[in-house]
């Protein structure tokens, strides 16, 4: 007993290093390490505001997959539903009337919410496997947007710039200009999404959401509506969406019906990445983040490292298996040693 | 006073007869402890009161209304809570999150958190002192995961605790604390329903007893009025009506070891099991349910990989840590869970019975379809298997026959040992003899041997020649000779002798 509490400080350090997070924040470093040493200027403000704004939509998406994959679902229609969002708001706006903005994101949020009442009525109250009802409605929702805008185009507001970048906003003023090079509004959307993860962890939904996705039985055994928790877990996730669509219109200042497809399955390996189990109940929505950050380091090494064109998939599939399994690897192997340990004593 | 009154409840499942006429009652501040065989109906009672069936006839009352639940949920919103011998909690939340779990208290807008630790602390102090309510769930072990499942119960402050069976996974230490736990919960004025295998539990906890057989209860017992005889209560359990004497002779003990296995030792399941197999001998496994019974058989099976045990087969050595092992020797496993072990459910009579043998080395390229049609029909003609055609999906044939299905696959190798887990399982009466009828054919003409596992005693009493008691994994007595009637079968079992 006494010795067992002398070694405890070398052991809370061992249990820390034992956990999965652990080995995800070392692959972490090791892809920052990477692409720091291959980006030249990658330390200047002006090429870090530019990283975030290209790894913002990632983050948001997987954050909002990671929300729905711990409740025991899975969302294969998250792309579709982002390019459906903004065309939206595309559809609604009209450049020349700077207060469509505001009827247009109304508009798109009344969208983004139904998208995830309709996911969550398959999965929760329909019981339809998550994968066949999302794929299914990823192409309702590709097909409403196409409907909306059959070739990319639009127009947009211009203070909807105000979601990309303060400077380019017109007649913005020197302080908010000052505020916005070091403050992006693409770091403002993350910090709201995360914000909006933190409220919600500490109410009974967010708890729940793991009881639902860790053992669906016991959770509804204990008394706890299942189905609505799913629905709630899905337009999380369209709020999400919902953020990644304003930050889009904001940048391209039009929409197209195909631009957010190539991000669902990135968005699911990121999330897998991040630790979260595809089997539900377990992972942490911040440390989507980290699995989104990983996913994006590894398409900028790819691109500094000179690699021809040809094989930049084949080796960003490589560099995420070896990822992955290098982290769950790591894992194992601290777990073992571990038990090693506490059989010895 | 009483709080629960149970009149006539009777229940069946499918065409078995689980409870034909069930009275039960308990009363304020008192424990009433339910006693009985596998299968007679005490489980069943104990899940009704709590809401998890409902009954097919008969009433309960419950603080003098009628009530009639339809799942758990209401029946614990009434302040009736039941401990669940499979878990109810969520693995990847913490101890203290599990026990709050549906019942979480808010202090505005987010989780009071610092009230449901206080209050798991103060429940889980008391049961089992020094557990981390920090840990999460899927990180405890069997013994501490039922602690927690009985503290939630506890946190919703019931006015009637069922327990099923709350100490199966506990330690002797963790019995300890529990007890003293259920005993204050009783002199606040809970009423409390105890289910225990564990005989010398229910002397030790418990202040009066209802002991059920056959689905009905048939006598109960005031320990402050009646005295604590545990020989009274075993008769109550076994019935006193001596059945007939069995005319099969039982074989002498001797012979040749065909199987012979010392010290296997199996995580907490088997612990330092030893055994010898004779030439031609029926060796029954029996004890209370779940004891081990059912994973020695697998692991004689060679079932369990990390199992490190070396066991004689004829006198040569072999490793029971595969399948191919054993079954190279011709030890061969009739599983007892037909549904989930030995069965392709959605495939034909023909498909399952020769499936064994397309695992064999030295395969014909192409399966010899003709010749193996002969052998499975022989195999469905000897067994007596009911079924319209060989190419009828097994899962269209009945419980008995679908048993046979199971033993038939071994019928064209050649047999040396064979492990029976309960086989009998949920078969009727004629499938049971047809099923017993054979094998002991087979013991009588080939002069195999087999391992015989059942949950039903009469069915050791009846075609065993020697049976081994286990208990918590161990095995703790070998009856042999006048010794082998379901009295003795179930006083052993119960550790009374």
């Amino acid at each position: 007993m006494n010795k067992a509490r002398t070694a405890s400080g070398s052991s809370t350090l061992r249990k820390l290093i034992s956990k999965p997070e652990f080995s995800i924040l070392l692959i972490l470093v090791v892809m920052f390490t990477i692409t720091a040493v291959l980006q030249a200027n990658f330390f200047e403000k002006r090429s870090i505001v530019r990283n975030i704004n290209a790894f913002a939509p990632l983050i948001l998406l997987t954050m909002g997959q990671a929300v729905v994959i711990i409740a025991g679902g899975l969302d294969l229609s998250a792309g579709s539903a982002l390019s459906l969002v903004v065309c939206v708001l595309t559809f609604v706006m009209r450049k020349a009337s700077p207060e469509t903005g505001a009827w247009a994101i109304l508009a798109a949020l009344v969208v983004a919410v139904l998208i995830g009442v309709i996911n969550g009525i398959g999965i929760g109250y329909l019981r339809i496997p998550p994968v066949i009802i999302t794929f299914a409605t990823s192409y309702m929702w590709l097909g409403a947007a196409l409907f909306l805008r059959p070739t990319p185009g639009g127009e947009s507001v211009d203070w909807f710039k105000a979601f990309y970048d303060f400077s380019a906003l017109p007649g913005a003023s020197d302080s908010l200009k000052a505020f916005g090079s070091w403050m992006p509004p693409a770091l403002i959307l993350l910090l709201l999404g995360c914000l909006m993860w933190f409220v919600m962890k500490r109410t009974r939904m967010g708890r729940y959401i793991y009881a639902v996705g860790s053992n669906g039985n016991s959770a509804y055994e204990s008394g706890i509506n299942t189905a609505k928790i799913q629905m709630q877990a899905c337009v999380i996730n369209s709020l999400f969406i919902f953020l990644a669509a304003l930050f889009f219109v904001g940048q391209t200042m039009s929409g197209d019906a195909r631009m957010g497809d190539p991000l669902t399955l990135k968005a699911i390996a990121a999330a897998v990445v991040g630790g979260i189990a595809l089997t539900g109940g377990r992972g942490s929505v911040y440390f989507a983040i980290v699995g989104a950050l990983i996913m994006s380091f590894v398409n900028k090494i790819i691109f500094f490292a000179n690699i021809p064109y040809a094989y930049q998939t084949l080796v960003s599939g490589v560099i995420i298996i070896v990822a992955i399994a290098g982290s769950q690897t790591y894992t194992l192997y601290r777990r073992r040693a571990m038990a090693r340990e506490s059989t010895l004593a | 006073m009483k709080v629960l009154e149970a009149t006539g409840i009777k229940k069946c499942f499918g065409g078995v007869v689980a409870l034909s006429d069930g009275n039960f009652s308990c009363q304020e501040g008192r424990i009433t402890g339910l006693l009985g065989a596998n299968g007679s109906g005490k489980s069943t009672i104990s899940k009704i009161i709590a809401g998890v069936y409902s009954a097919d006839a008969g009433e309960i009352r419950y603080k003098d209304r009628l009530v009639r639940y339809r799942n758990p949920n209401e029946a614990r919103k009434d302040g009736i809570a039941m401990v669940y011998q499979n878990l109810s909690l969520v693995p990847d939340l913490t101890v203290w999150q599990n026990i709050v779990l549906g019942a979480e208290e808010k202090k505005r807008l987010f989780l009071d958190n610092k009230a449901a630790k206080n209050l798991s602390k103060e429940i889980i102090d008391q049961l089992l002192p020094g557990l981390d309510i920090g840990k999460m769930v899927y990180e405890l072990n069997p013994g501490e995961m039922q602690i927690v499942e009985i503290a939630k119960a506890i946190s919703a402050e019931p006015k009637l605790l069922i327990l099923d069976e709350p100490t199966s996974a506990l330690e002797k230490a963790q019995v300890k604390s529990l007890f003293r736990f259920v005993r204050s919960l009783a002199e606040r004025g809970v009423a409390i329903n105890f289910t225990s295998h564990r005989l010398w539990e229910v002397m030790e906890i418990c202040d009066d007893i209802i002991i059920f057989r056959n689905g009905e209860n048939v006598g109960s017992l005031d320990f402050e009025r009646d005295g604590r005889d545990p020989e009274r209560i075993v008769s109550y359990i076994t019935g006193d009506v001596q059945k007939v004497k069995v005319s099969r002779e039982r074989r002498k003990n001797g012979g040749k070891s065909v199987l012979e296995v010392k010290g296997l030792n199996y995580g907490k399941f088997l612990r330092d099991v030893s055994l010898d197999l004779k030439k031609g001998e029926i060796l029954g496994i029996g004890g209370l349910a779940g004891q081990g019974q059912h994973e020695l058989l697998l692991a004689l099976a060679g079932n369990y990989p990390s199992v490190d045990c070396v066991a004689t087969i004829d006198g040569e050595k072999v490793r029971l840590n595969r399948p191919a092992n054993s079954i190279r020797h011709s030890v061969l496993l009739v599983p007892g869970d037909r549904e989930l072990e030995g069965l392709f459910l959605k495939q034909s009579v023909y498909t399952n019975v020769i499936f064994p043998k397309l695992g064999l080395k030295h395969q014909p390229l192409f399966t010899p379809r003709a010749k193996y049609r002969k052998e499975c029909e022989r195999a469905v003609d000897v067994l007596s298997i009911k079924t319209s055609s060989l190419d009828m999906p097994v899962r269209t044939l009945s419980g008995g026959n679908q048993q046979k299905v199971v033993v038939g696959k071994w019928f064209s190798f050649s047999t040396n040992v064979l492990l029976l887990a309960d086989p009998a399982k949920g078969v009727d009466i004629g499938a049971k003899r047809d099923l017993y009828g054979y094998i002991v054919n087979q013991v009588r003409e080939k002069g195999i041997s087999v391992i015989l596992y059942a949950s039903d005693t009469e069915e050791l009493a009846e075609y065993c020649d020697r049976v081994l008691i286990m208990y918590e994994g161990q095995i703790v007595a070998s009856l042999e000779g006048d010794d082998i009637n379901e009295d003795t079968i179930i006083a052993t079992s119960m550790r009374v002798r």
